[in-house]
C-alpha cells in the first residue's frame, strides 16, 4: 500500500515492513517497561522511615532538652532494628550532641542539637565528640579527621581534602514536643538532603 | 570460528607461554573447587565473617589448606591472566580475526581482578573494611549514576557489603566468567599434564612457605594499621594516595588503562605479528608495562619514618607522582625503541655466519636411567607423603602444604619423564621421527596453500635488518635460505622452519598467524 503510493510532500513514506518493524520494537519495549521499576529491588529500602522517631540513647530512655547535658555527647542507633547484629552496624549509628554553651547549647529547643551520623566520611572509622575544652570538635581516631560541631564540616585531616559533599557529615533533622523528647523526622537520604551516611552530605547556604 | 577447535595432550615439553590461557583456566578450576568447599563453612554474616574464616582457619582440618590454595590460586590466576595477555599482545596474535577474543580476554581479565577482589573483602578484616570502602566511594564518584550504582551494587552499611560481596564472589562474577569463556576459547587448546602439576605444586609451595594472614577483625573503633591491597591493585592504590580527586584517580585512569587495552587490535595497523616488526605497538607495551611496576611499588611503599603523622607517610605529593609517570613515557618507549633496534642488528649479524644448530639441548637418557630416576622419584615421593602426614599429626599445617606442593612438582617431573620415555619407546634410535604427529594436523592452511592475497611480502620473517638489506639484500636472503635448507636436511623436527624458508616469498600476511600457532608446538 504505502509502496504503490507516490511521495508525498514530506518525501518518503514508511514502508509496510518498517512499520511492522516499529511495531515489534515498541511492543518489546512496552513489554519490558515495567521491569525497569525491579531495580529496587537492589537499593537496601532499610532507611525509609515514614514517621519520626524517638532519639534513643544507650540507657533506654528518650533524649530529652531538660536532662540531657550542654556539651555532651551519646551514641545513638538509628534506624533501630529488632536484630542486634544489625543495631551494631556502623552505619546505624549516629553522634547526638548538645552544642556547647557559646555555640548555642544553652537553648531549649531543636538548635541546640546536633545528630551526625558517626562513619567517618574518610575511611568509616567512627569519630566521636570530645567535649574539652580547647577541642569541642569531632574528632575520628583512626587519621585525624576533625568535625565542626556546628555544621558537621570536616576542617582538618584527610576529610577536610576531600570535595564536596565527601566533606560535611550526614545529619539528622530533630524537633522536640512540648514534654521536651526530642525526635528524629523522617530523613531524605539523599547528598541534598540529609546526606548519605559514609559519603557525605552537600551544606546549605 | 570455534568449531576448528582442538584439543591436545603434548606428547614432548612445549613452552607454556602459549597456553598461558589454559593455565589461568586451570587455576580458575582450583579456586573454584577450593572455594565450594570453603563455602561449607563460611557465613557472609557482618559479625560472624571473620570469625569463620578464623575457625576455618584454625580448627576445621586442612581448612588452612583450602584457604591457602584458595588464596595462593586467586594470585596465580591473575598473574596468569596478565602474563597471558601481554604474551598474546606482543605476540600479535591479538588481530585479524582473533579481537573478539582479546575483547573477551581484556573484559575477563577485569572480571578476574574484581573477583580477587571481592574474595579478599569478604574476610571482613581491617584490610577488607577499607578496601570495601574505598570502592564504594569510588562507585560513589561517578558522574551522574555513581550513587545510584552504589545503591544497586553495595547496598547500605557492612551488613549489605559482605553478603554482596560475597553474593558476587560466589555466583555472579564467577557466571559471568563462565559465560564469556565460552566465547573466549581459543581454538588449541593444550593440556599440558606436567605444567598444570607444576602450577597447582607452585601454589601450595607458595602457600607453605607464605601462609596467608588473618588479619585483624574490623572493628570501627579501633584506628587500622596501616594497609596496602594486594599487588595487582597496589597501582590503582598509588594513584588514590595522591589525594587528587577520587573520580579521576581511581576511576577515570585505570578505565581509561582498560578502555586502552580494549581497542588496542584496532588501533594495532601493522600488517607484521612478531613485536620487532611493531616498534610502536611495541614500545607502547613497555611503557604500560613500566608504569604497572612502577605504580604497584609506589603502591606499597610506605615512609617507615615512623615519628611522621601516618597522613604524612602515605600521602604521596601529586606532582611527583605524575611528573615521574610522565617521564617514564619517554624513557620506557626510548628504551624500546633501542632494544628492539638492538635486537634486529644482532639477528642480522647472527644470520650472516652460518647459524649453529641451536635446536635440542636435551639430556638423552638411556633407558636404563630412564628405571632408576623414575624408582628414585617414586621412593622420594613415599618419604614427601610420609612427612606431609607426620607434618600434618604435629600440627605444622604449613609445613604439610609446602611438602604437599613439593609432591606435585615431583609428580610432575615424573609425567615428563614417563612422557619422555613413552616417546623413546616409540621412535627407536633414529631420531627422526621423534616429530610428533600433531605437526601434519594444523597445517589445515599451509603458507604455500594460501593464494598471495596482497602483493607477496618479501619476507615471511623480515630478521635482515635495513643495513643488510642495503648491502646486499637478495644475497643474504639466498644465503639465509640456504643455511636452513642445509640444516633442514638432517633434522626434520625443524620442518615448521624449512617449510617457511622454503617457500619464502609465498606466505600471505593472514597464513602468518597459522604458522605462529604450529610454531607453539614445535618449540
Amino acid at each position: 500500500m504505502a509502496a504503490q503510493q507516490r511521495p508525498s510532500r514530506a518525501g518518503r513514506r514508511i514502508s509496510r515492513r518498517d512499520f511492522l518493524k516499529l511495531m515489534a520494537a515498541a511492543g518489546t519495549v512496552i513489554t519490558f517497561t515495567p521491569f525497569i521499576d525491579w531495580g529496587k529491588f537492589l537499593p537496601n529500602p532499610q532507611g525509609s522511615v515514614s514517621e519520626r522517631s524517638k532519639v534513643e540513647l544507650p540507657n533506654g530512655s528518650q533524649a530529652n532538652v531538660k536532662t540531657f547535658q550542654v556539651n555532651h555527647s551519646e551514641a545513638v542507633v538509628y534506624p533501630k532494628s529488632d536484630d542486634p547484629t544489625l543495631n551494631e552496624e556502623a552505619f546505624r549509628i549516629w553522634q547526638f550532641i548538645r552544642l556547647p554553651e557559646e555555640l548555642g547549647g544553652a537553648k531549649n529547643d531543636a538548635t541546640a542539637f546536633r545528630m551526625y551520623s558517626q562513619v567517618c566520611l574518610h575511611l568509616w572509622c567512627l569519630w566521636k565528640y570530645w567535649p574539652e575544652p580547647g577541642r569541642k570538635r569531632g574528632e575520628c581516631p583512626c587519621h585525624g579527621s576533625m568535625y565542626d560541631p556546628l555544621t558537621g564540616k570536616a576542617f582538618a585531616g584527610p576529610a577536610a581534602l576531600q570535595s564536596p559533599p565527601s566533606n560535611v557529615l550526614p545529619s539528622l533533622d530533630l524537633e522536640v514536643d512540648n514534654n521536651g523528647n526530642i525526635w528524629i523526622k523522617p530523613p531524605n537520604w539523599s547528598v541534598d538532603g540529609n546526606g548519605i551516611v559514609g559519603f557525605g552530605r552537600f551544606l546549605k547556604a | 570460528m570455534w568449531m576448528g577447535m582442538k584439543f591436545t595432550l603434548p606428547t614432548r615439553f612445549v613452552s607454556p607461554l602459549g597456553f598461558l590461557g589454559m593455565l589461568t583456566f586451570i587455576t580458575f578450576i582450583i579456586l573454584g573447587i577450593t572455594g565450594a568447599l570453603l563455602m561449607l563453612w563460611y557465613e557472609p554474616i557482618l559479625d560472624r565473617a571473620w570469625d569463620s574464616v578464623e575457625h576455618i582457619n584454625d580448627v576445621i582440618p586442612y581448612g588452612f589448606h583450602m584457604r591457602n590454595v584458595h588464596y595462593h590460586a586467586s594470585n596465580a590466576m591473575v598473574m596468569l591472566a596478565l602474563l597471558h595477555m601481554y604474551y598474546q599482545y606482543f605476540s600479535g596474535r591479538y588481530k585479524i580475526r582473533n579481537e573478539i577474543l582479546w575483547v573477551t580476554g581484556i573484559i575477563l581479565g577485569v572480571l578476574t581482578i574484581l573477583e580477587a577482589f571481592t574474595g579478599y573483602d569478604i574476610i571482613f578484616s581491617e584490610r577488607a573494611e577499607l578496601a570495601i570502602s574505598i570502592a564504594a566511594s569510588l562507585t560513589n564518584s561517578i558522574p551522574i549514576l555513581g550513587p545510584q550504582m552504589r545503591d544497586a551494587f553495595f547496598g547500605a552499611g557492612f551488613h549489605d557489603f559482605v553478603l554482596r560481596f560475597y553474593a558476587f564472589h560466589v555466583f555472579l562474577l564467577p557466571i559471568a566468567m563462565l559465560g564469556l569463556m565460552v566465547v573466549h576459547f581459543p581454538r588449541f587448546l593444550v593440556f599440558d599434564v606436567p605444567m598444570v602439576m607444576a602450577i597447582t605444586g607452585a601454589i601450595m609451595l607458595t602457600g607453605g612457605v607464605f601462609p596467608v594472614e588473618m588479619g585483624l577483625k574490623f572493628d570501627p573503633n579501633v584506628p587500622p594499621g596501616i594497609t596496602v591491597p594486594e599487588w595487582y591493585l597496589t597501582g590503582l592504590y598509588a594513584f588514590l594516595r595522591t589525594q587528587y580527586d577520587k573520580f579521576v584517580t581511581g576511576v577515570a585512569w585505570p578505565g581509561l588503562f582498560i578502555f586502552t587495552l580494549l581497542i588496542i587490535p584496532f588501533i594495532d595497523r601493522y600488517k607484521k605479528f612478531s613485536w620487532k616488526d611493531r616498534p610502536i605497538i611495541t614500545a607502547i607495551g613497555i611503557t604500560s608495562l613500566a608504569q604497572i611496576i612502577v605504580t604497584t611499588y609506589w603502591g606499597f611503599y610506605i615512609d617507615p619514618d615512623t615519628t611522621k603523622s601516618l597522613l604524612e607517610r602515605l600521602v604521596i605529593d601529586p606532582i611527583f607522582f605524575y611528573l615521574v609517570m610522565v617521564l617514564l613515557v619517554p624513557l620506557s618507549f626510548g628504551f624500546t625503541y633501542m632494544m628492539i633496534k638492538l635486537a634486529k642488528n644482532a639477528e642480522a649479524n647472527a644470520k650472516l655466519q652460518p647459524r649453529k644448530p641451536v635446536g635440542k639441548t636435551s639430556i638423552n637418557l638411556p633407558e636404563k636411567w630412564i628405571y632408576i630416576v623414575f624408582i628414585a622419584l617414586l621412593a622420594f615421593q613415599v618419604y614427601l607423603n610420609i612427612a606431609a602426614y607426620y607434618a600434618v599429626l604435629a600440627g605444622m599445617k604449613n609445613y604439610s602444604l609446602f611438602i604437599i606442593g613439593i609432591i606435585m612438582l615431583v609428580f610432575a617431573g615424573m609425567f615428563h619423564l614417563f612422557r619422555y620415555g613413552r616417546a623413546m619407546a616409540k621412535s627407536a634410535p633414529p631420531r627422526i621421527i621423534t616429530a610428533p604427529p600433531k605437526i601434519t594436523q594444523p597445517a589445515i592452511s599451509p603458507p604455500s596453500a594460501a593464494p598471495p592475497l596482497t602483493a607477496p611480502s618479501k619476507d615471511e620473517k623480515p630478521l635482515a635488518t635495513p643495513a643488510a638489506e642495503k648491502s646486499s639484500g637478495t644475497s643474504a636472503a639466498q644465503r639465509q635460505a640456504s643455511s636452513q635448507g642445509t640444516k633442514s636436511a638432517p633434522a626434520i623436527t625443524k620442518s615448521n622452519d624449512a617449510r617457511i624458508s622454503t617457500s619464502p616469498s609465498t606466505g600471505s600476511n593472514l597464513s602468518e598467524p597459522r604458522a605462529s600457532e604450529n610454531n607453539k608446538y614445535q618449540k
